[in-house]
């Protein structure tokens, strides 16, 4: 699920964004849409604990920050590359996806939270240009 | 337009709450504006889950909005875990939406307008606001004349809730002075819940203040919130059912000997109190009764108070397999009530229940004083008349009621039934202990039989493996009333002459 978020991210219209980029505008998305059900502060504490236990396996993460109700959420992503490279840091951010996952669905149930990400998913789709939604549309 | 005085139809939607559209006289009126007002856990938004989830589909979804207060994710963690949940609704029939950014702002005009944007865009039937009162309570520094701008925006809201065709609720924990609130007076209806604490007990009550275009049942209705959500029930009064029009049959006891004394048997729809201490056998006869009538093809309910069924079930089966097979065959149910916290309606409300579904022609309610310890104290207060209206309603459907009532006595003290629940019966029956030629014996008689003659005697009985017996009548003992009777001296016979 974490995967075809950031995939959502990595399309020709995107400017091929490196791994990285495309990761964290897949984080700043679903703090946006994630916000409209439970909130921008219910989101960001989701964000925030999901940080810390992807931090523990991704050092590349120590640059990342979050930034509760700004534009962009995500912030720290070129240091975090120059630091550490992309790859890393792609790694730690989808790591940082995988986590906040689970723990919605620890929360309120996989079922739900898989529902929520999948319409996360369909908002991206929508937004982007290229997506085939958008092409049949 | 009609032109010819028709009036528009309000059409009525589901509240899905078992017993609500009862109490509010046929349902929800679509696109009607209400408030739900209550305290902190008074069941306000597992209320407005359950209309939500009852009445929510894909092309008129339903939209919750949050504010502040109870944050998102633990209401959706906590409400899932209700029966009435479907997690495959959710997104896509049902939405949720916060507002807490808005509303954070201080200014009910961007309130107003993410409201209504997000209506226009879903297109909902149905929509929530959890909690108005946050909305409303926040000091509002960027707009002018707060006061003005607050009458303003409920006005509004309503405005475009109504003319989007939609039927909303608005959440908030409001106390009775603040009914001059606007959003009171621009409601069609309103909904108020409580939960007061009466010693150890909760009681948790519902009363519909405000229905516009609708008769609502009056007064407070009790409910309880269970894995289902809430079932409300209504608080009904005994003149709303008519007594079913019956023939007035006699009913066979099932104890032989004592249909005998009551005139040939019980009189359909009739209430009939059996009295007496502690291992008299009272809970023994009621069964009878039951099983009396599964045995010529009726079925019947026993409301259990003071046994756990299991324990009263195999009491019961000692002395008739045919119990257990019965409730198996679905001609019998067994109802176990014993919260502590019971209401009478409550009690009803499941009596009934399971009455229509069985048809049920034959009640036991074991105990009366089983009953009254299971209520809430403050019930406990309005026992008689509860008890009249519970009695009224039950015997008005047609059926018989049993009912069981201990009395403690003092040996040599008389009592023969409860003073306070008598008045209620249309027959009682005694049973109670007597010392008799240095043994302890039971004897029954008939003190009441409303409109029927009736034996006038005490007859000794006896609790066997398979029931109550009926024994003899006491004819040659006075002072069977005081539980010494003593042996009438017989007359002495005339001395023939030498």
């Amino acid at each position: 699920m974490a995967g075809r978020l950031i995939k959502s991210q990595r399309s020709e219209q995107t400017g091929g964004q490196t791994a990285a980029r495309a990761a964290a505008t897949a984080c700043d998305k679903l703090y946006r849409e994630l916000s409209r059900w439970v909130g921008p502060d219910g989101c960001h504490a989701l964000f925030t604990r999901a940080l810390a236990q992807a931090r523990t396996d991704h050092p590349a993460l120590e640059q990342i920050q979050l930034h509760a109700r700004s534009d962009p959420y995500i912030d720290g992503v070129a240091e975090a590359i120059m630091a550490h490279g992309d790859p890393a840091t792609a790694d730690g951010l989808e790591a940082l996806l995988v986590h906040l996952i689970e723990l919605l669905g620890r929360l309120i149930g996989d079922d739900m939270a898989t529902k929520l990400i999948e319409r996360s998913v369909v908002a991206f789709e929508r937004d982007d240009p290229t997506s085939d939604r958008r092409e049949e549309a | 337009m009609s032109g010819n005085g028709e009036r528009a139809a309000i059409r009525s939607l589901p509240s899905g709450v078992p017993g609500l559209d009862t109490v509010l006289g046929g349902g929800l009126p679509e696109y009607s504006f209400n408030l739900i007002a209550g305290g902190p856990g008074s069941g306000k938004t597992t209320l407005a889950h359950q209309i939500m989830f009852a009445n929510a589909k894909v092309e008129r979804p339903a939209l919750y909005f949050t504010v502040l207060g109870e944050p998102t994710l633990k209401m959706l963690r906590y409400q899932r875990q209700f029966t009435y949940f479907d997690p495959a609704l959710a997104g896509s029939a049902i939405q949720f939406i916060n507002l807490s950014a808005e509303v954070m702002e201080q200014n009910l005009t961007e309130v107003l307008q993410r409201i209504v944007s997000e209506i226009e865009s879903a297109k909902p039937g149905i929509i929530v606001v959890d909690s108005f009162r946050t909305i409303t309570a926040q000091p509002r520094s960027s707009d002018k004349g707060a006061a003005f701008d607050l009458d303003q925006f409920v006005q509004r809201l309503a405005l475009h809730l109504t003319t989007w065709e939609v039927t909303s609720f608005l959440l908030g924990e409001y106390v009775a002075e603040e009914q001059r609130s606007p959003v009171f007076t621009v409601a069609d209806g309103i909904l108020w819940l409580t939960q007061a604490t009466d010693r150890n007990s909760v009681v948790r009550k519902v009363q519909v203040v405000k229905s516009r275009g609708r008769a609502p049942m009056p007064g407070l209705h009790t409910f309880r919130i269970t894995d289902d959500g809430l079932q409300i029930f209504p608080r009904i009064p005994e003149q709303t059912r008519k007594r079913a029009l019956q023939r007035r049959e006699r009913l066979s006891t099932g104890v032989p000997g004592l249909d005998e004394m009551i005139g040939g048997g019980v009189i359909t729809g009739d209430a009939v109190m059996l009295t007496g201490p502690a291992g008299s056998g009272k809970s023994t006869v009621a069964t009878q009764f039951v099983v009396a009538g599964l045995a010529n093809g009726e079925t019947g309910v026993i409301a259990v108070f003071e046994e756990y069924p299991e324990e009263y079930l195999a009491r019961a089966n000692n002395r008739n397999p045919e119990v257990g097979k019965m409730i198996s065959s679905g001609k019998l149910e067994l109802i176990y009530l014993r919260p502590l916290d019971l209401s009478v309606d409550e009690a009803l409300s499941a009596i009934l229940e399971a009455v229509e579904r069985l048809g049920a022609k034959r009640v036991v309610i074991d105990s009366l004083s089983g009953f009254e310890v299971a209520l809430a104290p403050t019930f406990r207060e309005d026992f008689r008349e509860s008890l009249y209206r519970l009695v009224g309603t039950l015997t008005a459907t047609g059926v018989t009621v049993f009912m069981t009532a201990e009395v403690s006595e003092g040996f040599r003290e008389a009592r023969f039934t409860s003073e306070k629940v008598s008045f209620i019966t249309d027959e009682i029956i005694v049973q109670r202990y007597i010392e008799l030629e240095g043994e302890l014996r039971r004897v029954m008689a008939v003190i009441k039989m409303r409109g029927s003659d009736h034996s006038h005697e005490f007859r000794l009985y006896e609790v066997t493996a398979k029931g109550v017996v009926i024994g003899d009548p006491l004819t040659d003992y006075d002072g069977i009333i005081t539980g010494v009777p003593t042996l009438r001296a017989k007359p002495a016979k005339a001395k023939r002459g030498k």
